[in-house]
């Protein structure tokens, strides 16, 4: 009796949790007609912010990933003093408010700030902000991939003759491909839902830096189905990221050269 | 049995959790126009505010946000509320005039609202739905220079963003109110505007009907029409909220 009762109550709280994520999402799709909700989206508002998004995201995207990689591969190769701080570093925008992110962005970039740079209010004052937020999640992920690269794969590597770049885009970067896309994927979605940083570094005109998360606010009280279409339509994306994610993981080839059957031969 | 008790203390405390917020409603919620952050504390410390643009208050209220007042930096907003039954008949509570603002350093060299025209200025200003915004087009329309609009590098969401941005020195110049130039006094230069070119910047208060606490809401707005809540908005630079009659 006292069993089913706890049973019914665990059922009852994971109904609750699920119904509580899940209800403002469907609101978004149900609070105006799909046809309407998707004529929204030829709105100039929503297109303009659009370019503007795709655009400043992808740069910043192949700024963490140029940028990005080698750094995780030094940080997860190297041990050397100082090497966690670094590391609780590059974690830190993870957790900073976005507000703190913007306040920071202008102190150092705006005209008046460390650097004197005239950055604030263009294209690539929302770059920067997109990369500050989203690089994280990247060089986390890709930190951990690169450590659980077997090293004696890589000493292999270099006892047959492969100098360090061939190495690294040989058998390193394959060996790690899984983890570092599922970091480049949870990276694209922060960047593209980039809202505080944004609005207080980069300000917010549209077809320059306003982006899509920038044009929901906007047209909150302008236009609330433009707001919604928006809304929708970053939630689909998200939802699609998301996907890619769990598809990316489950998909991993490198799992093939296991660790156990050349580790155990050298290492112990 | 121990089950069921937690149950119980788990329904008594929910029970405690919503009569506490039912108490704290004594102390009513006024949403206020960003242009009255300081001056509104000053009139009454005790209601909860919010501040920002007038615009984004209204949409909360119709979204049936808990605001008992709406003080909005114009009158069509609450006329708007008024007419979809959301609040009482506002009445204009105080005026304002438009001032064009630069960093005391002015880095752009702007000593007029004619060297706006200058190309690759960073002119801040609020958008066009909030109300500051509006004034500063219909300011520029009146003085036929809606071209310096091109120069516009943010839409800000509400007066007091324009008013930081251009303190910080990030912006080249700004329209803001004259009462929040006077906040940060030392960091902006006022370039005034024209009488001739001012827009009619009016605010106005109303009781938001679903207020839990209407005559306490009631009470705020009064305390603001006051002899003593106008003489606090005049002491800030609001301007009296009946033009006074030019002596003859």
């Amino acid at each position: 009796m006292r069993r089913a009762l706890l049973a019914g109550l665990v059922f009852a709280a994971c109904f609750v949790a699920l119904a509580f994520l899940a209800l403002p999402i469907v609101a978004i799709f149900t609070h105006v007609s799909p046809g309407r909700l998707a004529a929204q989206l030829a709105n100039p508002v929503v297109t303009d912010a659009l370019v503007v998004s795709l655009k400043t995201t992808l740069v910043a995207q192949a700024l963490i990933l140029t940028v990005g990689t080698p750094a995780a591969y030094v940080l997860a190769s190297r041990r050397f003093r100082g090497r966690s701080a670094l590391v609780t570093l590059v974690e830190l925008p993870l957790v900073l408010p976005p507000a703190v992110a913007g306040i920071g962005l202008l102190a150092a970039f705006g005209r008046f700030g460390l650097l004197h740079t005239g950055i604030p209010f263009t294209q690539t004052a929302v770059t920067l902000a997109v990369a500050f937020v989203a690089s994280p999640l990247y060089m986390r992920q890709a930190i951990a991939a690169f450590e659980e690269v077997d090293p004696n794969l890589v000493a292999a590597s270099r006892t047959l003759g492969a100098g360090p770049v061939k190495t690294f885009f040989r058998v390193v970067l394959p060996l790690a491909r899984g983890g570092l896309a599922a970091g480049e994927a949870l990276a694209f979605a922060r960047g593209l839902g980039e809202f505080g940083a944004t609005i207080m570094f980069a300000g917010s005109l549209r077809g320059v830096t306003q982006t899509l998360p920038l044009a929901v606010y906007a047209e909150f009280d302008v236009n609330f189905d433009v707001a919604l279409a928006v809304s929708a339509l970053l939630v689909l994306v998200s939802a699609a990221l998301l996907l890619t994610i769990k598809l990316v993981l489950q998909w991993q080839p490198s799992r093939r050269t296991s660790r156990s059957r050349f580790a155990l031969s050298t290492s112990s | 049995m121990r089950t069921v008790t937690l149950l119980a203390v788990c329904a008594l405390a929910l029970a405690a959790a919503t009569t506490a917020a039912a108490r704290t409603s004594a102390t009513i919620t006024v949403y206020a126009a960003a242009s009255l952050t300081d001056v509104f504390p000053q009139i009454d410390a005790t209601p909860k505010y919010s501040f920002g643009g007038s615009n984004t208050l209204a949409a909360q209220i119709q979204l049936g946000a808990p605001a008992d007042v709406f003080a909005s930096a114009n009158t069509t907003l609450p006329q708007q509320l008024f007419q979809k039954g959301l609040c009482s008949q506002p009445v204009v509570f105080t005026r304002n005039t438009l001032v064009l603002i630069v960093p005391t350093s002015n880095p752009a060299g702007i000593h007029s609202v004619y060297d706006l025209t200058k190309s690759g200025i960073k002119l801040d200003v609020a958008a066009p739905a909030v109300p500051v915004g509006s004034y500063t087009r219909q300011i520029l329309k009146n003085m036929a220079l809606t071209s310096v609009l091109s120069n516009v590098v943010s839409n800000e969401t509400d007066v007091r963003e324009v008013l930081a941005k251009v303190a910080l020195g990030e912006a080249d110049a700004g329209f803001v109110y004259s009462t929040d130039a006077k906040t940060v006094p030392g960091k902006v230069t006022v370039l005034t505007m024209p009488a001739w070119a001012q827009p009619k910047v009016q605010y106005g208060i109303c009781v938001v009907k679903t207020s839990s606490n209407a005559a306490a809401a009631q009470a705020f707005v009064n305390a603001v029409m006051s002899k003593a809540g106008q003489a606090k908005l005049l002491a800030a630079g609001f301007l009296p909220r009946v033009k006074p009659k030019p002596a003859k």
